[in-house]
């Protein structure tokens, strides 16, 4: 049995941790603590003034002004955070939570695991990649396209909270983001790089992928150099749009054909720099991807023309136009976490289970057509598709539109964020708000809303009130007001019927 | 996508028989089954395996990671070591397996190139005139390294700066150094230093660099 060692943290507490390591990253030795609750994380090298500083600064106000406030406690799930500083035998070192479960492959690979990879770290290189994705990782593993949409809305939702709180990430990353397809769950870590604009200079360019056009285009500059760019928030926001694409579309969105240099590192370097072009670009069709230059295995994913961008929806599209079109060599247009969020939780409201049992993504965002299909399998979508067109009052009696539709199918949730314009579903609803307001059920041929919790819901076309636990039919027209509280919506609905 | 070729040149002369050669083998098993764990690695690497003793072979043509099985590697009683000859095939080999970027494709990584010898080369005229040859294709890096005590330094550092010396021929050793040339090919999916490009991680503790 190793030896348990007793330290004291820098803020007095006690810390134990088993005396073997765990795993090794760039930087840091990691240990267990006895009870394996948490990791402490050595340096292996020095740290000097600076890094200490920013560390206790991490650890300190920075957790504090997250954590400590209302909904603080629904951070934990989205940030391993460091929690104490510890120094022993000369190095320092971090205490952190350690990673759920569910973030550790539970069957792995295909073939009984051929790859040796079951226990090891979701890394999200797995998943952002099409070979990886079609070749190796078992279906068990690889969730469907929903839960990529929840990863994606976690990971906004965290970066979010960083940059309201002044921080940039500086390096996310596959390597820096946990996550879990088969609950969509996603955790950001390597927090201690955290880069406080005008405070902490980064020790990181970031990680290639990643990286901001801006940031590679001037990196032959000295520090120091006025034109140098370095990571910060804008250039999160580069990486964020990054991720959001390649987990969604599982190839990247400056990869394309376009060879700028024939020397390798030159071209990578244009390309992901200097030169850099959305593969698919409206009109500059520069940068295409050569389908005849994939591999097999990175079909159809990795062929634009297939399954193109606007498979994500059209609040999505507008966003990557911004990230990788207008904000690509202009960070002031790249949009924001909280964007993204929002979008993010607009889209899902649009999507579609596929009726095809044996589609790979299982879902898809409803394309505004009368004859719904699947973009994916291309499987037609047949029977009544129910679709909300969401109103609120900003006026007494008037009712105007919000932009926002709610595809409907059965045994789906109404919640509170649908039913008033006020609320959006984040980490500031109240338990009461995240409960159920009704669901939608198709019975006997009819597509049904039933009322859990509403007090107000009543079907305006027939003026009638539908108490709690009564059931209004949805058809084509109908007006139903959720709530007569300010902010309260009203739906009028659309039914698209696609007959076998 | 563009693939990183990584050559392996392994000595199997005389001297590598019987336990260096086993450690040898372990090491590069265990360097294959780290890769694999690697989702980035397994995008990207190829790899290839020249024997070279008093014969000169390429035992694995560049293959990707998962489909790689690694040969049996035979070593002979005893005889010269050609590294001048492993490194004539490897220049043909290289010729014909790396793709080249041209106006219209993206070509591969430039190739990263592992020597390991214990000895010294026999065929010193040969080698020499395959050195400029070497230099001309372009390698990412070329690492060489000299295990145990007889090996001899001098030669392999006219055909790189970066040379090592493992004091022994035993597991731990090729387990370390394998474990390195992992960690070297699975670099690109490493955050970047804000300060200047680190390209390898730092040798192994057991490994002098003696320039």
């Amino acid at each position: 049995m190793a030896n348990t060692v007793k330290i004291k943290a820098t803020d007095g507490s006690d810390v134990e941790f088993v005396d073997t390591v765990i795993g090794a990253g760039g930087m840091k030795d990691v240990y267990f603590s006895p009870d394996k609750s948490h990791v402490v994380a050595f340096f292996r090298d020095r740290q000097d003034f600076n890094a200490k500083d920013r560390l206790q600064n991490i650890t300190g106000v920075y957790r504090e002004k997250i954590f400590n406030q209302i909904g603080g406690e629904y951070w934990k799930d989205l940030y391993c955070w460091p929690t104490k500083i510890v120094e022993h035998n000369g190095k320092l070192g971090l205490v952190c939570p350690t990673y759920h479960k569910h973030f550790f492959f539970s069957t792995g690979s295909i073939n009984n695991d051929f790859l040796g990879i079951k226990g090891k770290e979701k890394e999200g290189k797995w998943y952002a990649s099409a070979k990886n994705q079609n070749k190796f990782l078992d279906p068990k593993e690889r969730g469907d396209w929903f839960k990529y949409f929840q990863i994606c809305i976690n990971i906004s939702r965290a970066v979010r909270r960083l940059h309201a709180a002044g921080l940039a990430h500086s390096d996310l990353s596959y390597k820096n983001v946990l996550l879990d397809p088969t609950s969509g769950k996603a955790s950001i870590i390597d927090i201690d790089g955290l880069v406080v604009p005008g405070k902490y200079p980064p020790d990181v360019l970031g990680t290639p992928d990643f990286i901001a056009p801006e940031v590679i285009a001037t990196k032959h500059l000295k520090m120091g150099d006025a034109a140098r760019q370095l990571p910060k928030i804008t250039t999160d926001r580069h990486a964020l749009a990054v991720m959001i694409y390649m987990y969604l579309l599982y190839r990247h969105p400056l990869r394309g054909g376009k060879v700028w240099d024939t020397d390798p590192a030159k071209d990578e370097d244009l390309s992901m720099g200097a030169k850099a072009l959305f593969v698919e670009h409206p009109t500059d069709t520069a940068n295409r991807v050569k389908v005849k230059d994939l591999q097999p295995s990175q079909l159809p994913q990795g062929d634009p023309t297939k399954i193109p961008y606007s498979v994500c929806g059209p609040y999505l599209k507008k966003l990557f136009d911004s990230a990788f079109i207008d904000g690509l060599h202009n960070p002031a247009a790249r949009p924001t976490a909280d964007e993204w969020e929002q979008a993010l939780l607009k889209t899902v409201d649009l999507m579609q289970p596929c009726q095809n049992p044996s589609c790979w993504h299982k879902w898809f965002v409803f394309d505004n057509t009368a004859k719904p299909k699947c973009p994916f399998c291309g499987a037609e979508y047949h029977g009544q598709l129910p679709v909300l067109n969401l109103y609120s009052s900003r006026r007494a009696g008037t009712f105007t539109p919000d932009d926002y539709r709610l595809m409907v199918f059965s045994e789906q949730g109404l919640y509170q964020w649908h039913v008033n314009r006020n609320i959006s579903p984040n980490e500031k609803l109240t338990a009461e708000q995240k409960k159920r307001a009704g669901y939608f059920l198709f019975h006997n041929n009819k597509w049904l809303l039933v009322n859990e919790r509403l007090n107000d819901l009543e079907d305006k076309t027939e003026g009638k009130k539908i108490l709690i636990g009564q059931f209004v039919e949805l058809t084509d027209g109908k007006q139903i007001l959720l709530s007569k509280e300010d902010g309260g919506r009203l739906i009028i609905v659309q039914l698209v019927a696609n007959k076998r | 996508m563009r693939r990183l070729p990584v050559y392996l040149l392994l000595d199997t002369s005389g001297s590598m028989r019987g336990e260096p050669i086993e450690a040898v083998k372990v090491g590069l098993d265990a360097m294959v089954a780290s890769l694999r764990q690697d989702p980035f690695a397994l995008e990207s690497v190829h790899i290839s395996i020249i024997t070279f003793d008093k014969d000169v072979k390429q035992i694995m043509p560049l293959t990707e990671l998962e489909s790689m099985q690694i040969p049996d590697i035979q070593t002979p009683e005893s005889g010269p070591t050609h590294l001048g000859m492993a490194l004539e095939l490897l220049c043909q080999k290289v010729d014909a397996e790396v793709q080249l970027s041209t106006p219209e494709r993206k070509g591969d990584w430039m190739p990263l190139l592992f020597i390991m010898t214990d000895g010294k080369p026999s065929d010193v005229q040969l080698y020499n005139q395959m050195i400029p040859e070497v230099k001309k294709r372009h390698f990412g890096s070329i690492i060489a390294c000299a295990a145990g005590v007889k090996a001899d330094t001098k030669p392999l550092e006219l055909l790189t700066s970066q040379v090592y010396s493992l004091d022994t021929t035993d597991s731990t050793t090729f387990k370390q150094f394998f474990k390195w040339v992992s960690a070297s090919v699975s670099v690109g999916n490493r955050s970047i230093g804000a300060a200047d490009e680190i390209v390898l991680p730092p040798p192994p503790p057991e490994v002098h660099n003696i320039i």
